[in-house]
């Protein structure tokens, strides 16, 4: 096909090659094409893997020259040719600076796809809505309404992410891909109470960590240790656990987190991608610059809460 | 009548397609047809990179073959015998192996693609009797080509698909060489061009009623829709379709062949025979070598693998 846009263009300039991309397009549209079909048209067309991205629906999909489906990706290169739409993404896996074909291609491509997504998952949800519907201070008449139009159905739960973005989704499946930054999230409630479940989340992502872990956290999952974060301020003092944690090296830092957090030292170890009897040399020195057994479980809880503590002091709102 | 639509993929690459490609050909177009195709087609490279050993044959009386061999492949290895297609009109055997060579290589099979002479320069029988004499030759030098002569696959597209329905019946009728299956690609069966689908798409697609009236008349002339059209020119024609290989049969809704293909498939069946159909929903004729990227065309290549895998028992 890409050969006959090609041979068409060399042979009769009035038929441009990029005419007859929009026309390619423009009949995939006519045809209710799907998402798979609409990026493959741009692999194909271009000559190259032509991957979509939509983060804001969870959407990766890549299809190759060939017009073969493969999800899995290679690193993305910032030099390669693509185009923003919204949310949605269209990029061509080959190198810069790209041909008026290419541009055509990208162009009519995210287009296309977005209508797509729009007809088929629904619009990219309005930032503004989201904000809405998780603002105590926002009337319940509003909230709901916000809701309604977010089709978040009954029940629903929040996600706190950094920096104070926010993410509702129906109850059921997750619906966003969590784990690359960190994330708490909120209980499942009837959608009227949405502010609260993201109080909870936002309670739930000072426990995230990125560092050591967890990243993502689940308000449900905390138990007590919720009622604990409420005691923890800016202006609190930092118990002398935390302080000694602050001043213990990485290697002992990890090796003790991964010790607290795996049901076996065997376990640990393995995470660490350690030896076992390495790991319990390092075990006993790491307790000596702590000061106390952490083996036990006195001292194991002992531990556990110094760690959820360290995490509250370095995110105190 | 209501034309089937195409495959919304198909249809975005017919747009492009239908420039260089009208839907209906006509006798005159026939000369320019044939320069056409052979610029359109760039030279393939048969040897795949040096991985398929070639050797070209010479079988006299205007006929040859070419003999394609993966270097892996076993010996002896199993064999198809391609038929190109092209209307009767056109086409060679070196053009359009794309999908013959990728079984050879994946399959360890042996290929050969016979060079049978076209019309209208040479109508009826010579085209199947051509590809019969092929086929005998295959058989009879099948220890010294490497082959194994009981596992001898006729397959083709298009108008090779009806040559190799036909080459089949030949086979059975005559006694000749024995076939493990019939490999028959949205095959041009019924030169009668009177069926549902061959009106429905006219004006449509590749190969409309039209073009399918120029095929069959260079190949039968004034016999064409008579009474004197041999079952081996026109495989539909056939009132006995037992003691025929397994068939594999395939075609798109959206061309002249549907009812024609669907129809010859259910005889088999009701024969007593073996066949396994598949009806591409959207395809039109010749889409899975026109837009091969497509989802369905994709489908189409994998079924026919499949089928060949089943068969070779492997």
């Amino acid at each position: 096909m890409r050969e006959l846009v090609g041979r068409l263009a060399a042979l009769d300039p009035d038929a441009s090659a990029a005419v007859q991309v929009i026309a390619y397009f423009d009949r995939l549209a006519e045809g209710r094409a799907g998402l798979e079909a609409t990026v493959r048209g741009a692999a194909v067309l271009a000559g190259c893997a032509a991957r979509l991205v939509d983060e804001e629906r969870a959407v990766f999909l890549r299809v190759l020259a060939d017009g073969h489906r493969d999800d899995h990706p290679s690193d993305d290169d910032p030099g390669w040719p693509r185009v923003r739409s919204g949310e949605v993404e269209l990029v061509l896996e080959k190198p810069g600076p790209p041909s008026p074909v290419d541009l055509m291609v990208l162009e009519r491509g995210v287009a296309l796809a977005r209508d797509v997504l729009d007809r088929t998952r629904g619009r990219a949800p309005d930032p503004a809505l989201v904000e809405l519907v998780v603002d105590a201070s926002a009337g319940e008449t509003a909230r709901l309404h916000a809701a309604k139009r977010l089709r978040l159905g009954e029940r629903a739960r929040a996600i706190a992410l950094p920096d104070g973005v926010v993410l509702v989704e129906p109850d059921g499946p997750a619906r966003h891909p969590l784990g690359g930054v960190r994330a708490g999230v909120g209980p499942v409630v009837p959608v009227g109470r949405l502010p609260k479940s993201y109080a909870d989340a936002r309670v739930a992502l000072r426990f995230a960590d990125d560092v050591l872990g967890p990243t993502v956290v689940r308000f449900d999952d905390l138990g007590g240790l919720a009622a604990v974060a409420a005691a923890i301020g800016p202006a609190t003092a930092p118990a002398p656990d935390v302080v000694t944690l602050g001043g213990l090296p990485a290697w002992a830092l990890e090796t003790l987190h991964a010790v607290v957090t795996s049901t076996s030292l065997r376990t640990a170890a393995t995470h660490l991608t350690l030896h076992h009897s390495t790991l319990v040399d390092r075990l006993g020195r790491a307790e000596q610059l702590l000061g106390w057994e952490v083996r036990g479980p006195e001292g194991r809880f002992r531990l556990q809460l110094a760690f959820a503590l360290r995490r509250l002091h370095a995110h105190p709102q | 009548m209501t034309a089937v639509p195409f495959d919304p993929e198909l249809a975005a690459a017919l747009t492009v397609i239908s420039q260089n490609m009208p839907s209906s050909l006509t006798p005159e177009m026939i000369p320019l047809l044939r320069q056409g195709m052979s610029g359109l087609a760039p030279a393939e490279d048969l040897t795949l990179g040096g991985i398929v050993d070639l050797t070209d044959v010479d079988l006299g009386d205007g006929v040859s073959v070419v003999v394609c061999r993966p270097v892996a492949a076993p010996t002896p290895a199993p064999v198809v015998y391609w038929i190109h297609g092209g209307g009767m009109i056109m086409g060679d055997h070196r053009v359009g192996l794309a999908d013959p060579l990728a079984w050879a290589v994946e399959l360890g099979l042996v290929v050969v693609s016979v060079d049978y002479r076209l019309a209208p320069e040479h109508p009826d029988p010579a085209p199947v009797e051509d590809c019969y004499r092929g086929l005998v030759w295959l058989a009879e030098n099948a220890a010294e080509l490497g082959v194994d002569p009981a596992r001898i696959v006729v397959a083709g597209g298009s108008a090779g698909g009806g040559l190799a329905a036909g080459t089949a019946l030949l086979a059975r009728d005559r006694g000749g060489p024995g076939l493990l299956g019939q490999l028959l690609i949205y095959p041009m069966l019924d030169e009668r061009n009177d069926t549902v689908s061959s009106h429905q798409m006219s004006g449509l697609g590749i190969w409309d009623h039209t073009s399918n009236e120029t095929g069959w008349s260079a190949l039968l002339g004034d016999r064409r829709g008579g009474p004197d059209v041999s079952i081996y020119a026109s495989p539909s024609r056939a009132a006995d379709l037992s003691g025929l290989p397994p068939a594999f049969v395939d075609v798109g809704s959206a061309e002249t062949f549907r009812d024609e293909d669907v129809a010859y498939a259910t005889a088999i069946w009701q024969a007593g025979g073996q066949a396994e159909l598949h009806v591409w929903p959207g395809g039109f004729h010749g889409f899975d070598v026109m837009v091969p990227q497509a989802a369905l065309s994709q489908r189409a290549k994998q079924a026919r693998l499949d089928w060949l895998r089943r068969l070779l028992g492997h």
